[in-house]
């Protein structure tokens, strides 16, 4: 339940805002996971006059803004300005998959990715890209923190506590391929995978569908092994949606067709 | 805090409280058409263009809209003539909404236009696969998205200024189906070959944007100028314009809410319950307990009296039965207050044992729900067994019948629980009329039953009980349920205000009624040439915890689909068949009516089964299936058996058109091409994926003989319109439009000239509601009857004005007619152009009658009242098709096309009909791969929020395609037969039976999820090569 509504101007208001310890008091990324029904009583920040809304090339990276909507950076991917067309595919089936179309109006990159479930496909994707969290607080603004996503989402509430996410980063030097089983196109992941891989060799696998958040279940140098640590990663992934027996499974045959792309 | 909302370019100053949503706030300025239909964001019935976008409005703040230009459907178009100022009139969008019917329950239909012109603002040429994308974020329940697809690409064409086809003239694909000559009377002609008849057996099988379905049609409609054709829903304006007419739409002056208490417990009697805290909070009106209203033990299933079924539910009770049961009513001033309400009440309950595998209900020492002194048995009911019903029905000698057979086939099938999802919650608005007595304003199917069921729940005789039935946003069976109305009624008794009950999502799911969970256990005796001898269905049906629905589902899952197969030869008249059920209690939440009434439930196992036993003896399952099927001219063999828990009576099927069905659904679906091509079956470079193709023969019924009753009464009015007043309820299926065909056909008028009120008990005639397949038919009859009242006392009255004219006596002119004096009958008369025509050419304009009849000489008001009930239930019969990818590593199906090639007798409206197909097709695609509501442990749903519970969206709909076949039923006056419900019957067994195609895998039980096909797979290995 939300109990005050704050709509700053400044990151610094935002920072001070957020700051709070009474009442507990959250950034509202765009709204659609925060707005839902809740017991808790809590004062939202609304981050959308913060001017967070950017997206930008620099060098081999992509620097999404916190406030960047999904249907916004799908529309970038859509569009000719993005060249990298391996990276634009799977990216664009993740973000769709994420959301509907209305949905995607609203839900933010940082917001997805802070509200994110284990079968939440574009933070998967995200994870396997290995994007790189920018976030800023009131005591140490001067020196924004950069944090790997894989970092972040186990730890989340605790290290979002009074700080905000300003941009998340990914690469543009890496494919990615995602892959999903679910019981129809648009029904959420029972496993997904995604894969990033660099000209160096270097190989990341993303898996979700399961938990809390998802899960880096590989990431090294080259690509062999991926196989059995997807299946490894996903070996007690067992909850009421799938077992763990089918999960591991998926997981290895989605993360080596992921490969093969 | 203080804000200002942009809308529709005029500025809003408003006090919200910080929490408050923008589709609560966009409701209170009186934007009706910003619907509820959840709260988390999943539904998108509340949508609204934010700068041009759209956004769901029930997870986005009011305050977050700020400074944003808020659009709604009211300033996107209007109706095209209001009086003397002049109109924009409707959108293009709307406009082809409107002509191509995308439109059923209309509840999401404002979101929907929205979704699309944000679309075709930024993309004036999308594909259809954009389209889909744009939609894809409005859930629509009713039609299988496949119209809603058509109105945008029509409207797109529009608004690039393309010409398009009127509707009325537009061709079905290919041309309509040519009629079989054996069906033209005294023709004698053979029957054709398969293939023969379809206008174009290589379907374009890449165009989803059909306008009209293909149809087959009967000799007789050539004669008919409404009947048959593509009218506009009569109640389509409103609906694209977002017009307030759902129940929530209505508000009273010093409303309050009202919120309800549900069981944390499956099963429990409460110790102690003190609501003293919770009376004491500021803005709460009242609380009611068990302990504050009348015990009065009632039955909540819609249905004619007596309810055929246990009487075992109280409004509320010392007991709770599953979680989600109700404890404790409260009324307050706003939501939040009553929420809070909610949260002071005290409850102490004494856990019982509970009770959730229906194996284990009927065993010693079972937990007992239902030791209520007060309980009334019906039929069979035992609550000391926990039996809520059971049914047993030999049709001819069984033993015999299995002991002629020269293979016995045996198979265990389970089919799952799952929810209506009507996108319109439940919702109810009661209050005390200016004469005292209580109207009940609520979404239902039953307004009649409603109101006759909650009198002596209310104490309130029924006179004194007016219930209105609004437009309904979906029903699907989950409002032919008394469930929410007891509700707000004993609240506003309780505190003499207006309320207003609206469940949320959440207790959609877990508090209101869902398709019953069956196991079925199937026995079939066959010869080696294929004969059926004898077929048995024993079921186990969890009816939950009250027994609403509980035989008549069940007896249904027999009644329809095991009377479809009564074996060849000398087995034709005397079949062999078997239906044993037990329904028993659980502490689950209730099932109930829901689409298709059990009959879904039947024909999962009995299809699935057919496939099996085709395979097994290497018989082609058409063949096969055809040849042991019921044909016209025989007995329904369920007809003698059972009707209902009532008296049953022996039933002809009078037409049959499966076998055309069978015909034209295997050109759509390519059957010859596919079903024994082992090549088709893999795809080329990609060895992981097989496609495989299925088929399911089903039947239905149209109403329940010697029961069901609908009424009508038309008026007519004084420039030559009519008022058609009827009990039935449309509860979005299109039921008020073809009544008006119907009434229009009979009186030679124009549909636009009947005006439908529909559904108000103090003002139409009674109706025994929407279900059971019967509007059309039964309704249908009723205003068939009173339009032919209406016509023939116009005919007298034309008469004597043309006589009187023509300087003649109008005395004894019905009786006497002469026409060597020039004198005109009655019967001379013909009514067509709104006109009265007489044989000579004489005419006068209805106009011209109404203003004589209500005016000038012997004044009357011509005017016809009449009802219907029907002694028979003659079935639709139909094909559905299905073509399926597996992909083998992973278990995952994706369903590529269904077909349904359906005799539904005459089709009144091609639109409205195949609208039916499609929705029903839709949802029964949800019950084959993804629809199920599953409980841990304690009774707990998982299923509480549209995002878990998934029902299919626009942008992964498979192609749909749907065939009329038609036939003339004799006992209706424009030959029809139901439609609406068996689109559900036949799709998952012909998925099933696809899966089986594709991977020689059987799947028993649905949905058929990926693990489930995977492990299939895993436990054999070489069927899956």
């Amino acid at each position: 339940m939300i109990i005050e509504y704050h709509r700053p101007q400044t990151i610094e208001d935002a920072l001070a805002l957020l700051a709070r310890t009474e009442p507990v008091t959250l950034p509202l990324a765009g709204g659609s996971a925060l707005n839902r029904p809740s017991a808790e009583a809590v004062a939202a920040v609304d981050l959308q006059s913060l001017g967070l809304d950017t997206i930008s090339k620099r060098a081999n990276y992509l620097d999404l803004s916190a406030m960047l909507t999904l249907q916004t950076l799908l529309d970038f991917f859509h569009s000719s300005v993005a060249d990298d067309h391996v990276l634009q595919e799977a990216f664009k089936k993740a973000i769709q998959h994420e959301a509907t179309y209305n949905l995607r109006q609203v839900a933010t990159v940082a917001g997805t990715i802070v509200s994110a479930g284990g079968r939440s496909p574009f933070t998967t994707a995200m994870l396997a890209l290995d994007a790189s969290i920018r976030i800023v607080s009131a005591s140490r603004k001067a020196e924004a923190e950069e944090i790997g996503l894989g970092d972040l989402l186990p730890f989340r509430t605790e290290m979002l506590r009074g700080r905000l996410i300003t941009k998340v980063t990914i690469p543009l030097n890496t494919t990615l391929a995602y892959e999903y089983v679910a019981r129809t196109p648009a029904d959420l992941p029972i496993v997904c995978a995604a894969v990033s891989r660099w000209s160096s060799g270097r190989t990341r696998v993303a898996l979700g569908g399961f938990g809390s958040e998802p899960v880096l279940a590989f990431d090294g140098p080259e690509s062999g092994g991926v196989e059995a640590a997807a299946i490894s990663a996903y070996s007690q992934a067992q909850d009421e949606w799938a077992s763990a027996n089918y999960r591991k499974e998926i997981a290895g045959i989605l993360a080596l067709r992921c490969l093969e792309q | 805090m203080k804000i200002s909302l942009n809308v529709n370019r005029v500025l809003h100053d408003l006090q919200v409280d910080a929490g408050e949503n923008l589709l609560k706030v966009m409701r209170r300025l009186g934007f009706f058409s910003v619907k509820h239909g959840c709260e988390t964001g999943e539904c998108g019935a509340c949508a609204v263009l934010l700068d041009g976008k759209p956004i769901n409005s029930c997870v986005y703040l009011a305050a977050q809209a700020e400074g944003h230009h808020i659009q709604t459907i009211e300033d996107i178009g209007e109706h095209p003539e209001l009086g003397w100022k002049l109109s924009k009139g409707l959108h293009p969008i709307q406009q082809a909404f409107v002509e191509i019917g995308a439109l059923q329950c209309g509840y999401c239909t404002p979101a929907q236009i929205l979704a699309a012109k944000e679309l075709l603002d930024r993309n004036p040429e999308p594909d259809e696969t954009e389209v889909r994308d744009a939609l894809s974020g409005v859930l629509c329940r009713c039609t299988g998205y496949v119209k809603p697809v058509q109105a945008v690409l029509r409207a797109a064409a529009v608004l690039r200024g393309e010409a398009v086809e009127p509707i009325k003239d537009f061709k079905p694909e290919g041309g309509a189906i040519p009629v079989p000559p054996e069906w033209i009377p005294g023709s004698g002609g053979e029957p054709p070959d398969i293939g023969e008849l379809s206008a174009s057996p290589a379907v374009d099988i890449a165009s989803r944007t059909r306008v009209l379905p293909r149809i087959q049609v009967t000799p007789k409609e050539e004669t008919w100028s409404t009947i048959g054709k593509p009218e506009k829903k009569v109640d389509a304006l409103k609906l694209v314009q977002g017009k307030p007419a759902f129940t929530a739409d209505f508000e009273k002056r010093d409303m309050l809410v009202a919120k309800v208490l549900h069981s944390p417990l499956a099963h429990a009697r409460i110790k102690r319950i003190d609501a003293s805290r919770a009376r004491e909070l500021p803005g709460v009106a009242a609380v009611l307990t068990w302990q504050d209203i009348p015990r009065v033990v009632y039955s909540t299933a819609g249905q004619s009296d007596p309810i055929p079924g246990p009487l075992d539910t109280f409004s509320l009770d010392e007991k709770v039965r599953f979680v989600g049961d109700r404890v404790a009513f409260v009324a307050a001033e706003t939501e939040e207050i009553a929420n809070l309400a909610l949260e002071l009440i005290e409850v102490e309950y004494e856990p019982l044992s509970h009770l959730l595998d229906p194996a284990e209900a009927m065993r010693p020492g079972a937990p007992i729900l239902h030791d209520e002194p007060e309980y009334v048995n019906f039929a069979d009911s035992d609550p000391s067994k926990n039996l809520a019903a059971q049914i047993h029905i030999d049709i001819g000698d069984v033993k015999k019948g299995f002991a002629e057979a020269d293979h016995i086939i045996e198979a265990e099938y389970e089919v799952p629980k799952v929810q209506q999802a009507h996108i319109e919650p439940h919702v109810v608005l009661t209050y005390w009329d200016e004469d005292d007595r209580l109207v009940i304003c609520t979404s239902t199917q039953v307004p009649f039953h409603v109101r006759r069921q909650l009198a002596p729940v209310l104490e309130l005789p029924i006179k004194r009980i007016r219930v209105i039935k609004p437009r309904i946003g979906g029903g699907f069976g989950g409002k032919q349920e008394v469930l929410a109305e007891d509700v707000a009624a004993h609240l506003t008794i309780a505190t003499r205000r207006p309320v207003i009950y609206e469940y949320t999502r959440e207790e959609e799911f877990i508090a209101a009624r869902s398709r019953h969970p069956m196991r079925i256990h199937m026995k079939t005796g066959v010869k080696k040439d294929g004969t059926m001898t004898a077929n048995e269905m024993i079921v186990l049906s969890d009816t939950g915890a009250y027994g609403c629905h509980a035989l008549t589902v069940t007896g249904n899952t027999g009644h329809k689909s095991m009377a479809l197969y009564v074996g060849d030869g000398s087995y034709r008249k005397s079949p062999n068949i078997r239906f044993h059920a037990d329904i028993v209690y659980t502490n689950h939440p209730p099932a109930g009516a829901y689409r298709g009434y059990g009959v879904p439930q039947g024909f999962w196992p009995l299809e699935r089964h057919m496939e099996r036993i085709s395979r097994e003896l290497e018989l082609d399952p058409l063949e096969f299936r055809l040849k042991n099927a019921l044909r016209s001219g025989e007995l329904h063999p369920f007809s003698t058996a059972w009707s209902e828990g009532r008296e049953p009576r022996p039933e002809i099927i009078e037409t049959c058109g499966l076998e055309q069905c069978v015909q034209q659904g295997k050109a759509a679906i390519g059957w010859d091409q596919k079903y024994y091509n082992s090549s088709w079956k893999k795809l080329p470079g990609k060895p992981h994926l097989r496609r495989g193709i299925g088929v399911a023969l089903v039947m239905q019924g149209t109403a329940i003989p010697y029961l069901d009753m609908g009424g009508a009464s038309i008026k007519m009015n004084d420039d030559g319109s009519f008022n058609l007043l009827v009990g039935a309820t449309d509860l979005g299926t299109g039921s008020d439009t073809v009544l008006a065909q119907m009434a229009a056909e009979v009186l030679g008028v124009p549909i636009d000239d009947v005006i439908v009120y529909s559904s108000d008990t103090d003002f139409t005639p009674f109706d025994k509601g929407a279900y059971a397949s019967s509007t059309t038919y039964v309704s249908g009859a009723a205003v068939v009857k009173a339009a032919q009242q209406v016509a023939e006392r116009i005919r007298i009255r034309a008469a004597n004005m043309m006589n009187e004219d023509n300087g003649l006596d109008i005395n004894g002119v019905e009786e006497q007619g002469d026409k060597r004096s020039g004198r005109i009958t009655p019967q001379d008369i013909r009514l067509t152009d709104r006109k009265a025509i007489a044989l000579n050419g004489r005419s006068f304009t209805l106009a011209e009658i109404g203003h004589n009849a209500l005016h000038h000489e012997n004044q009357e008001q011509i005017m016809g009242v009449a009802s219907f009930m029907s002694p028979v239930s003659p079935p639709p019969f139909a094909a559905q098709f299905a073509e399926v990818t597996v992909d083998i590593d992973t278990g995952e199906i994706v369903v590529d096309k269904l077909v349904m090639a359906v005799d539904s007798g005459v089709i009144v409206n091609p639109i409205t009909a195949s609208g039916q197909v499609e929705g029903g097709m839709t949802q029964a695609l949800g019950y084959a791969v993804c629809e199920e509501m599953l409980y841990d442990d304690e009774g707990r749903a998982r299923e509480r929020d549209l995002r878990d519970y998934h029902i299919f969206q626009a942008h992964e709909m498979p192609e749909l395609e749907t065939i009329f076949v038609e036939t003339f039923e004799p006992s209706h006056p424009f030959g029809v037969k139901a439609v609406a419900e068996i689109p559900m019957d036949g799709v998952a067994p012909a998925v099933g039976n696809a899966v089986l195609d594709a991977l020689g895998i059987q799947m028993d039980d649905i949905p058929i999820t990926p693990e489930k096909v995977w492990q299939a797979m895993q436990n054999n290995p070489k069927e899956a090569d």
